[in-house]
C-alpha cells in the first residue's frame, strides 16, 4: 500500500490559499460529486493534466453530526432548506467533496431500456441505448464494488417491504449500491461513520489524485472564460468553508472545460458567463425533478429501525406507471417531522418509532416542468416549478400503494402524511379513502433530491445544449458532465446514469484534448 | 392634533408595545436567538413538547431553544433571515388572527401553554398550504431539535449505535474541515489497523455522547 501522500497528485483546502493565484491544466473539471469525479479519474488515466474544482471541504469522519438539522446546515447548499418556487417544494444539494455522493444513500440503479428509447426518440439520440451506455455502468460498478444489499444488513424495516410485496404480487429487490462492507448503521445521510459507503471523496477523488490529479477544494468558479467557440479556462473566488465568506481569486487556464456543477450551476455558471453555449436557448430550461413523498408503518412488534441499510429495497414494478417504490431511513429527527400530532399525543407518536418503517414513492413526472435562473447575483438558484395534477396524481396512487404494502406487511397502524386525510388508518379498508379521494398536489409533503433537465443532450444543436459525447453544440472544447444534460427523468435514481455518461464523455474528450 | 388623530396614535402606541415590548434580557450564552425569537421559540417547544408527557422530557428540558441557537449560526445568511421571518410570522400573527380564550389578541409567547397548542393545531389543519408549510417549518426546527437531545433519542430507542471508524486512504489526504493539512489525523499505519466489519448488533453499545451519562 503506497503512502497518499507520496502520490502525484494532491488536494489544497481552505488554509493553504493566502493570496490570488493562476494554474493551468489539459482540463478544468468543475464540480466533485459524482460525475465530475468519475470525469476527473477518467481524464487522469488517459494521461491528462487534471485540475478538479469544489466549492465544499473535504469532510472527515470528524466532521460528520449525527444530528440531523446540523448535519444539513453543514452539507447542503442555503442549510438544507432551498426550495422551489411555483409548487413550493424544498429541494437538496450537497456542497461538499464528493458533492451529493457523501450523503446520499448510495442506490446505483441503471436506467431502464425502456426510458432509454423514449430519451433517443424525444432527443433525436443514436448513441445512447442501454446497450451504448452497459460498458459505462459495469466499469464503475467494478469501480466502486457496486452490489445488492446483502440480506444480513437490511434490518427488519426493510425487509418488511420486501414482505408485504411479495404478498401483493409486486416485484422488489434489494438495492445495489456503491457499498462496501455496509454494517447497516443508516447513516448514509449523514456520513458513513463505516467508512462503507464509497463517496467520491475516498473513491474516485484519491483514486484520480492517484494519477496526477490536483484537487482544489473552497473554491467557487464565478466565472467561465471564452473566447469565440473556446473556452480557455474559469475563474472564482476561495471561499470558507460553511460561512462562504469569499477569499482569494483564482484562475485556471485548460485546454477543455467540463464543467459537472450540478443541474442549478451549471446552467447559473453558463447564464452568467455571457450566455455561454446557448444559442438554442434551453440553459436553464426543463427543469425536472423527481417529487417524492413518505409513508411512515408501525407494527406490532419492535423494528429497532436503527439497525439496516438507509434504503436497502426497492420495486421498480410501478415504473411504467410512473413511479418509483423505496425503503427509506433517516435522521429520527428528520423522519418525526412527519408524525401527527402536537404535546403528549405527538410525544406518544415518537415513542412508537421504533415499531416503524418508512417507504417512500418517487414519481418520473414527465408533465411537471420549470426552469432556473441565478437569484440576483447571488449564484444561488431561483427556481420555478409546477407539479402537474397528472403528476401529482400518480403520486397520490404511489401513496395508496405504499399504504396497501404496509397492511400487507402486518402494519397495524399508518401514518399516510396526506392533509385532508385521517393522520392514521389502522386498516386497508380506512385507507380506502386514499383511493377514493386522492390527494392533490398540495395536500401531499413532497421533497426532492433527483434533479436534471437544465441543460438537455439532444442530437438536434436548435434543440438542446450538448450533443451525445455532452460537448457543448456552440463551442469546441466546452463538456457538460452532470445530470443537467438529461432529456427526459430516468424514472428511477439518476446518480449512476449521471456518472455513466460523464464517462463517456470523459473518454471522448481525452481522445480529442 | 385632533381627538381622532390623537387616539389613532394611542392606539398604534398600544399595539406596538403589545407587539414588541417586553421581552426581557437577552439571554448571552446565545449567540442567534434574540429576546423575543428566544420567547417565541421557547413558547412553541413548550407547547409541541409540554411535561408530564410519555416522554420524560418537555421541549424545555430537551434544550430546544438552545439547539436553535446552535442550528441558526450553523445555516447561511440568507436561510437564517427566513428562518427568523417564520418566527416573526408566528409570533406576531395572533395580533391579527385571534387565539381562542378573551386574551386571545397577545402575541403567541404571552398566550397560555393551552392558548398556544390551538393556535399551532390550528396552523396544522389549515386548509391553506402555505400556513401548513410555515407550521411543518417551525415544528421540523422545533423538533429537530428535540431529537438532538441523546436523553430524548435514548428514551425513544432511536439513539445511534457506536461504530469504529476504520482509516482509509482519504484520511491521509484530508484535515479535519478549517485546519490545515499538518493536522491531518492519521498516518500509514493507522490505515493497517483492523476493525470490525460485521453488521451492527441493534443491541450493541451507544455511541459515546449518547450514553446514560450523556445527559
Amino acid at each position: 500500500m503506497s503512502d497518499p501522500r507520496s502520490w502525484p497528485g494532491e488536494v489544497r483546502v481552505f488554509s493553504d490559499y493566502q493570496n490570488d493565484f493562476t494554474d493551468s491544466a489539459d482540463v478544468v473539471v468543475v464540480g466533485s460529486g459524482p460525475c465530475g469525479a468519475v470525469a476527473a479519474y477518467e481524464l487522469a488515466a488517459a494521461g491528462k493534466r487534471v485540475v478538479l474544482l469544489e466549492e465544499g471541504p473535504p469532510f472527515t469522519p470528524a466532521d460528520f453530526e449525527l444530528d440531523g438539522a446540523l448535519s444539513m446546515a453543514r452539507t447542503m447548499r442555503e442549510g438544507g432548506l432551498r426550495f422551489t418556487m411555483g409548487h413550493v417544494m424544498p429541494t437538496m444539494q450537497a456542497i461538499a467533496l464528493g458533492g451529493g455522493s457523501l450523503v446520499n444513500s448510495a442506490m446505483c440503479i441503471r436506467c431502464p431500456d425502456y426510458r432509454l428509447e423514449e430519451w433517443a426518440e424525444a432527443a433525436d439520440l443514436a448513441r445512447t441505448s442501454r446497450r451504448d451506455l452497459e460498458p459505462h455502468y459495469d466499469a464503475i460498478t467494478e469501480f466502486l464494488g457496486i452490489a445488492p444489499t446483502p440480506d444480513e444488513v437490511q434490518g427488519p424495516r426493510n425487509l418488511l417491504f420486501r414482505d408485504g410485496c411479495k404478498a401483493l404480487g409486486y416485484s422488489s429487490e434489494p438495492c445495489p449500491r456503491n457499498v462496501v462492507h455496509c454494517r447497516g448503521s443508516g447513516e448514509c445521510f449523514t456520513g458513513c461513520r463505516a467508512r462503507a459507503k464509497q463517496s467520491m471523496d475516498i473513491s474516485y477523488v484519491p483514486a484520480a489524485m492517484r494519477l496526477g490529479a490536483r484537487v482544489l477544494t473552497s473554491v467557487r468558479v464565478e466565472e467561465l472564460l471564452s473566447n469565440g467557440r473556446r473556452v480557455t479556462g474559469v475563474a472564482g473566488r476561495v471561499v470558507a468553508p460553511f460561512s462562504g465568506a469569499p477569499g482569494p481569486r483564482f484562475r485556471i487556464e485548460a485546454k477543455a472545460v467540463v464543467l459537472a456543477a450540478g443541474v442549478l450551476a451549471t446552467p447559473l455558471l453558463l447564464q452568467r458567463s455571457g450566455n455561454l453555449a446557448n444559442a438554442s436557448g434551453q440553459v436553464g430550461e426543463h427543469l425536472q425533478f423527481h417529487p417524492g413523498t413518505s409513508v411512515l408503518g408501525f407494527f406490532p412488534d419492535p423494528v429497532d429501525p436503527v439497525f439496516g441499510a438507509t434504503q436497502g429495497y426497492q420495486s421498480l414494478h410501478f415504473l411504467r406507471e410512473g413511479f418509483k417504490l423505496e425503503t427509506l431511513w433517516a435522521p429520527p429527527g428528520v423522519l418525526a417531522v412527519r408524525m401527527p400530532g402536537l404535546g403528549h399525543a405527538f410525544q406518544q407518536q415518537l415513542l412508537d418509532m421504533r415499531y416503524a418503517s418508512v417507504f417512500d414513492a418517487i414519481v418520473s413526472c414527465d408533465l411537471s416542468e420549470g426552469r432556473v435562473r441565478e437569484r440576483g447575483k447571488s449564484l444561488q438558484p431561483e427556481m420555478r416549478w409546477s407539479f402537474h395534477p397528472d403528476d401529482a396524481a400518480i403520486l397520490a396512487r404511489a401513496v395508496w400503494v405504499m399504504t396497501e404494502i404496509f397492511f400487507a406487511a402486518g402494519a397495524r397502524k399508518v401514518v399516510p402524511g396526506v392533509a385532508g386525510h385521517p393522520d392514521e388508518m389502522h386498516s386497508l379498508a380506512e385507507a380506502e379513502a386514499l383511493r377514493q379521494r386522492p390527494p392533490r398536489a398540495g395536500d401531499m409533503v413532497c421533497a426532492s433530491t433527483h434533479v436534471f433537465g437544465t441543460a438537455r443532450m439532444h442530437g438536434d444543436a436548435r434543440r438542446g445544449v450538448v450533443d451525445e459525447d455532452g460537448k457543448a453544440h456552440d463551442l469546441d472544447n466546452l463538456y457538460i458532465a452532470d445530470t443537467s444534460i438529461f432529456p427526459l427523468s430516468p424514472s428511477v435514481n439518476p446518480m449512476f446514469t449521471g456518472m455513466a455518461l460523464a464517462r463517456r464523455s470523459a473518454l471522448a474528450l481525452a481522445d480529442r484534448v | 392634533m385632533t381627538v381622532p388623530a390623537l387616539l389613532a396614535l394611542a392606539l398604534l402606541g398600544w399595539a406596538l408595545l403589545r407587539a414588541l415590548a417586553g421581552y426581557g434580557r437577552r439571554d448571552p450564552a446565545l449567540c442567534q436567538l434574540s429576546a423575543r425569537e428566544y420567547a417565541l421559540v421557547r413558547g412553541a417547544a413548550e407547547a409541541t413538547f409540554p411535561p408530564g408527557g410519555p416522554i420524560p422530557l418537555s421541549g424545555i428540558d430537551a434544550k430546544i431553544p438552545e439547539h436553535v441557537d446552535r442550528y441558526l449560526a450553523a445555516l447561511p445568511a440568507r436561510t437564517r433571515v427566513l428562518i427568523r421571518l417564520l418566527f416573526v410570522l408566528i409570533e406576531h400573527a395572533t395580533l391579527f388572527f385571534k387565539a381562542p380564550g378573551w386574551d386571545g389578541f397577545r402575541r403567541f409567547s404571552a398566550l397560555s401553554l393551552e392558548q398556544r397548542m390551538a393556535v399551532l393545531e390550528g396552523w396544522a389543519r389549515s386548509k391553506i398550504q402555505l400556513r401548513r408549510l410555515a407550521f411543518q417549518g417551525l415544528r421540523a426546527v422545533l423538533t429537530m431539535g428535540y431529537f438532538a437531545c441523546p436523553a430524548v433519542l435514548r428514551a425513544i430507542g432511536l439513539a445511534p449505535l457506536a461504530i469504529e471508524t476504520p482509516v482509509v486512504d482519504a484520511d491521509l489526504l484530508y484535515p479535519p474541515i478549517g485546519q490545515p493539512r499538518s493536522a491531518i489525523l492519521f498516518g500509514v499505519e493507522d490505515r493497517a489497523r483492523t476493525v470490525a466489519r460485521l453488521p451492527l448488533d441493534p443491541r450493541g453499545p451507544l455511541q459515546p455522547g449518547y450514553g446514560e451519562a450523556s445527559g
